[in-house]
């Protein structure tokens, strides 16, 4: 029983998904698609409210449930742990609301129960990512993550998506084998015998060599780290922006790239164990790539005037923010990659839904196109400087606190081994990426709301109650995390002790 | 002294105090919002966007005063970073492509001021686990004293502190945003910025030196060279500068200069073991003072501006004559930034001086600290100087065009009976603080000197002793005759019958447009930009080509491999059968035999059904010496060598034995 009422949140949206496909030939009429929308988000929202409950009445925490068994030790086993709540309650937090959002976003676009199939689909797939209890359930989950977005990427039909979608398959399907590679490895040395995730690692350190250990867990670092975007396997996401806004700001800010990150997350301090890592040249090249992605990130960001792809970008540079902070190997920096990867999806998918709303009011998707438009969208942009405020990392908004404690774990790792140079390097790069942050961010900021040229401006107004109110609820939830975020940093440093 | 904890509030928590400095720059604070938003109500009255401008003023408000009232750093860096941000906006106010760009200079300074800092916190967290003021000033001490690693991280971690406040307060070489930013802003927004946010600046540099610092002789050294660098150019720039607020902002650099010199006094002072109260009691009071100036001076620019929209010196000239409110609260200003006697700033910058003559004593190599002196002294004439220069063009001389000064002489006072009003009550602080001294501003340095960790008591100075007037006389003698040689002589030039003001400063040097702005946008974009195109554009391509070109070279090698072995096998072991050979005319046994054969058979009409002999046997003969052929190269052949090799040996063996 228990088993099921911990399966439901992930098998319902994906129910609901393939039910809406069925349905696709009965919804010609206006009235119908109504239903049917009202249907979708009560599921939708009603799946979130049931994954909320599980996480609440349980504490965060379940027994282990073992759904059905693949083969031998290949179990589909599902756990909720402290760590899969934060994740999982994220992304039932953001979904409705980007439901609700896409609504609004897809009204003009074809192939919407299509679309809307997937959509649903990829919800219930991410909370599979979330709820997996072991490594074997949580790689399945991932590969069909790939599979469940890819129709979405392609949804525009034109080639430029079918050259974004074929360039996410081949990165996305590529990286697996790597993960897959990590995964037979832990499956073989597992001191558990089973690929059950354990706070601290359940690898056994005397089999398989010292060396052979590393090289594999690079090896699936870089795997899972290509769905978070690492360099130089990070080449699919900006081209992949070609998507609908709603699916490029869920994608970037929660499903595809957190699912990267928090498998990353996974592997380090759950499978591998951050204590096997520390001090060696694993984590020195892991921490290196993620460093030069920050920096190429950062970069390439304020090189790139379309806007959301400069938003891309920026999300590349800062999934390796997560990433830097789950290299650190300490339980600080477990905490601090935590608390970034929570933020920073509500401040890029406010970035995001910023962008496509603009898009759909206007049409303009170039940055600098937008030359006074926060007199006519000052909520639109006004939510949008709030965002680009956070994610430079400036106080009262949550981006600073996250900031904040991934650099004081960077610098007490250090410290801790010894004064290791490159965490310190690593604070350094931040606060360069923060720069740069401030460069394509506010840039933005500055254009709309303080035009020197008096462009002739279009007659647009605000999006629709149905845009704004995601918007409005992203940027309060960023002031207010900044104010009063320390229970949740408490939190979170709860669950680096225990698994670092 | 009250402090106030909110744990958990803003990650770390806040903690707020209330002593004796922070209460005086809180009053300071909401007096100069006061006077500023009441002065707004005029000047802003024919602004579009007026909500705005109100509403980031406040703002603004709120996180000054969260500045002064911070008791750890963090909780300053909070506020400090919210009041750059929310005080960009008075700078790009305008909207025109000027006060853009001075706001984009704000904004870039601001920045990178605000990460620098950012990380001297980080690194001093990281240190000693803990930002509170008093528990830092506590444990520095030791560390400064102690090996050399902790003393370099120290350093460190106060250098970025230091690039952090001080470009807030505009210390040379970061104060590049000042004569920018001021003459683009509204007046009651410039006389906020220059009077009291650089003082925040300020607030953070005297943590620095004297909580952090106080008793190191480098730090010392290093700010006190600063601030006399920054006092210097501070004063020839505003000299030079022919814009009302321009003057005044540059006056600003300068005046903090002032301040940086005294702050560096106090920390020299201190390292030599002597009392330092002098000295701090002179910076804290030049700080009140120059707010207090500030305020009234950039009041009396926004009249000018709010009735001429120019700002100019040769356009605005004559703008003051027959207007007595305006005359008195410049003068107020400018006889007491001069530092003429009767006015407070004769008080403060009469401590600063006494504090550099202290040192003299004390010095290790007292030559420096005589020029320091002179340093200065000639500052201070400058500052009569160029503060001259601005009464003149603006209440003795008459404006070049006679028609223009007789529309000014029938704007009446210029200003509505309200800006009369806060703007006489902000020029009367300082005659009043000047005539009254020890009634007035002895309290306040006692309040004040708390802050810097001073080492001393208080003594009653006499501020109008002779020694002390001597000081100021030579100022004011400099500067006059400053005003009279450089101002009059160099910097003006005769156009037709009237003299006219120019701006003889070199564009070329223009420390921004030199250095900054190409460093930013030019050097640092190209190298790293740079590198991330050839990254982007050829690193990866190239890896995944070269990964490509490495795996169809080894599945070409590996696909060879196995045709090799194939073909290596069909060449040996399953060598097919070759086609039927061909007759072999040269076979003469073969032909010689079968052709006696044949014709033997022939004689008895008995031919073969299988055909001619000879080509039977010449086949047999072939297949035979290929047989032979192939058994010499077997390898069953080799062992069948060799065995029978053996069997001889062995024969061998026991016919020996046998004979034996």
């Amino acid at each position: 029983m228990g088993g099921i009422l911990l399966a439901g949140p992930v098998f319902l949206p994906i129910f609901t998904g393939t039910l809406l496909f069925l349905l696709q030939p009965w919804i010609t009429t206006p009235r119908r698609q109504t239903l049917v929308r009202g249907a979708l988000l009560l599921l939708v929202l009603g799946n979130s409210i049931w994954m909320g409950a599980l996480i609440a009445i349980n504490g965060g925490e379940s027994p282990p449930q073992v759904l059905f068994r693949l083969y031998g030790e290949l179990t589909v086993m599902f756990r909720l742990d402290r760590m899969g709540s934060v994740f999982a309650g994220l992304v039932s937090f953001l979904w409705p609301l980007a439901t609700l959002y896409a609504f609004s976003y897809m009204e003009k676009e074809e192939r919407r129960p299509t679309f809307f199939g997937f959509y649903t689909i990829s919800f219930g797939v991410t909370l599979g990512v979330a709820l997996a209890g072991n490594l074997v359930t949580m790689y399945l989950f991932y590969e069909m993550l790939t599979f469940a977005t890819f129709p979405l990427v392609m949804h525009p039909m034109t080639s430029q998506a079918a050259r974004a979608t074929r360039r996410y398959l081949y990165y996305s399907i590529g990286g697996a084998a790597f993960a897959f590679l990590g995964l037979i490895y832990v499956l073989t040395y597992s001191a558990t015998g089973t690929t059950a995730f354990v706070p601290g690692g359940m690898l056994n350190p005397a089999a398989g060599g010292k060396e052979l250990t590393l090289l594999l867990y690079v090896l699936a670092f870089f795997g899972f780290g290509v769905k978070a975007a690492l360099f130089p396997f990070h080449g699919w996401l900006p081209k992949a922006t070609v998507a609908p806004t709603p699916v490029t700001a869920l994608l970037h800010a929660v499903a595809g790239l957190k699912s990267g990150a928090f498998a990353v997350l996974r592997l380090t301090y759950f499978s591998f164990g951050a204590a096997l890592l520390r001090g060696t040249w694993a984590q020195w090249v892991v921490m290196g790539a993620a460093l030069v992605t920050i920096v190429y990130a950062s970069t390439m960001a304020v090189r790139e005037v379309h806007w959301k792809r400069r938003l891309a970008y920026s999300t590349i540079s800062n999934l390796s923010y997560i990433l830097f902070g789950a290299s650190l190997m300490t339980p600080a920096g477990l905490a601090a990659a935590l608390a970034h990867l929570i933020v920073h999806a509500i401040m890029k998918i406010c970035a995001f839904f910023c962008a496509g709303a603009v898009q759909t009011q206007t049409g303009k998707t170039y940055v600098t196109e937008l030359d006074g438009l926060g007199r006519r969208m000052p909520v639109t942009f006004g939510c949008f400087t709030v965002a680009a405020l956070s994610l430079m990392g400036i106080p009262p908004f949550a981006g600073f606190l996250s900031k904040w404690s991934l650099c004081t774990a960077a610098l007490s790792a250090a410290s801790d081994a010894g004064g290791a140079a490159l965490p310190v390097v690593g604070v350094a790069v931040i606060l360069y990426s923060a720069l740069m942050t401030g460069i394509y961010m506010l840039s933005v900021s500055v254009r709309v709301f303080f035009p020197w040229r008096a462009a002739a401006l279009p007659d647009r107004r605000d999006p629709d109650w149905r845009m704004l109110l995601p918007l409005l609820l992203f940027a309060g939830l960023l002031l207010a995390l900044g104010l009063c975020g320390q229970p949740l940093l408490a939190a979170l440093a709860d669950i680096g002790k225990e698994a670092g | 002294m009250m402090d106030l904890f909110i744990p958990d509030f803003c990650g770390m928590g806040l903690h707020l105090r209330l002593d004796g400095f922070r209460m005086v720059y809180c009053l300071i604070a909401v007096f100069m919002w006061a006077v500023s938003g009441a002065f707004s109500r005029e000047y802003m009255a024919h602004y579009e966007n007026r909500g705005r401008y109100y509403f980031f003023l406040w703002a603004t408000f709120f996180a000054t005063v969260g500045v002064f009232l911070s008791a750890d750093l963090y909780t300053t860096f909070l506020f400090f970073e919210i009041m750059s941000f929310t005080s960009y906006v008075w700078v790009a106010f305008d909207q025109r492509r000027a006060s853009l760009r001075a706001a984009e200079t704000y904004l870039a300074v601001a920045v990178i001021g605000g990460l620098v800092l950012l990380m001297g916190l980080f690194l001093l967290y990281d240190q000693f686990g803990t930002l509170e003021m008093d528990d830092l000033a506590r444990l520095a001490g030791p560390v400064l004293s102690g090996p050399l690693e902790g003393r370099i991280r120290l350093y460190a971690a106060g250098g970025m502190l230091l690039f952090g406040f001080g470009a807030k307060a505009g210390c040379f070489p970061l104060h590049i945003w000042l004569p920018k930013a001021h003459p683009e802003a509204p007046a009651p927004a410039s006389a906020l910025l220059s009077g009291i946010l650089t003082k925040a600046g300020v607030f953070g540099i005297i943590f620095t030196a004297c909580g952090l610092f106080g008793a190191d002789q480098a730090a010392g050294a290093l700010l006190t060279l600063l601030g006399l660098v920054t006092m210097l150019l501070g004063a020839v720039l505003a000299l030079f500068s022919v814009n009302l607020k321009r003057t005044l902002a540059c006056s600003s650099v300068s005046q903090i200069g002032f301040i940086l010199t005294g702050i560096g006094m106090a920390c020299l002072l201190r390292s030599a073991g002597a009392e330092n109260l002098t000295a701090v009691r002179g910076a804290f009071l030049h700080m009140v003072n120059h707010s207090s100036f500030k305020l009234v001076l950039f009041l009396c620019a926004g009249v000018v501006f709010m009735n001429l929209h120019q700002l100019d010196l040769n356009e605005i000239r004559g703008f003051g004559r027959g207007k007595p409110a305006l005359l008195a609260a410049f003068l107020s200003g400018a006889l007491g930034i001069g530092g003429v006697p009767l006015l407070s700033g004769y008080i403060s910058k009469t401590l600063l001086h006494e504090s550099i003559v202290e040192y003299q004593g004390l010095a290790q190599n007292p030559g420096l600290f005589y020029l320091a002196e002179w340093v200065f002294l000639l500052t201070g004439g400058m500052t009569v100087a160029y503060m001259l220069k601005l009464f003149v063009a603006l209440f003795v001389e008459k404006n070049q065009d006679p028609q223009r000064q007789r529309a000014f002489d029938e704007m009446g006072p210029g200003m509505g009976p309200l800006t009369k009003g806060v703007l006489l009550l902000a020029a009367a602080v300082p005659p009043i603080l000047g005539l009254l001294p020890h009634w007035t501003m002895d309290p306040i340095a006692d309040l004040g000197q708390g802050f810097f960790y001073a080492a001393g008591t208080a003594e009653r100075v006499a501020y109008f002793a002779p020694e002390n007037l001597r000081g100021a006389a030579i100022s004011i003698g400099l500067g006059a005759g400053i005003y009279v040689f450089v101002a009059r002589g160099l910097l003006m030039r005769k156009e037709g019958a009237v003299r006219c003001y120019v701006n003889r400063w070199p564009q070329a040097l223009d420390l921004e447009e030199l250095v900054y702005r190409p460093l930013l946008l030019k050097v640092l974009p190209a190298i790293f930009g740079g590198l991330c195109q050839a990254l982007d554009r050829y690193l990866v391509d190239t890896v995944v080509k070269g990964f490509l070109a490495a795996g169809t070279f080894c599945s070409r090698v590996l696909d060879s491999l196995v045709d090799g072995f194939i073909r290596l096998l069909r060449r040996t072991t399953h060598r097919p059968l070759g086609p039927p050979k061909e007759m072999l005319d040269s076979d003469p046994a073969a032909h010689l035999v079968g052709g006696i054969l044949d014709r033997a058979a022939g004689f008895f009409h008995k031919m073969p059904k299988a055909g001619s002999i000879t080509d039977r046997l010449a086949r047999d003969e072939e297949r035979a010496k290929g047989t032979l052929r192939l058994i010499q190269e077997s390898f069953s052949y080799g062992l069948l060598l060799a065995c029978i090799g053996l069997c001889l040996t062995l024969g061998y063996l026991l016919l020996s034995f046998w004979g034996r």
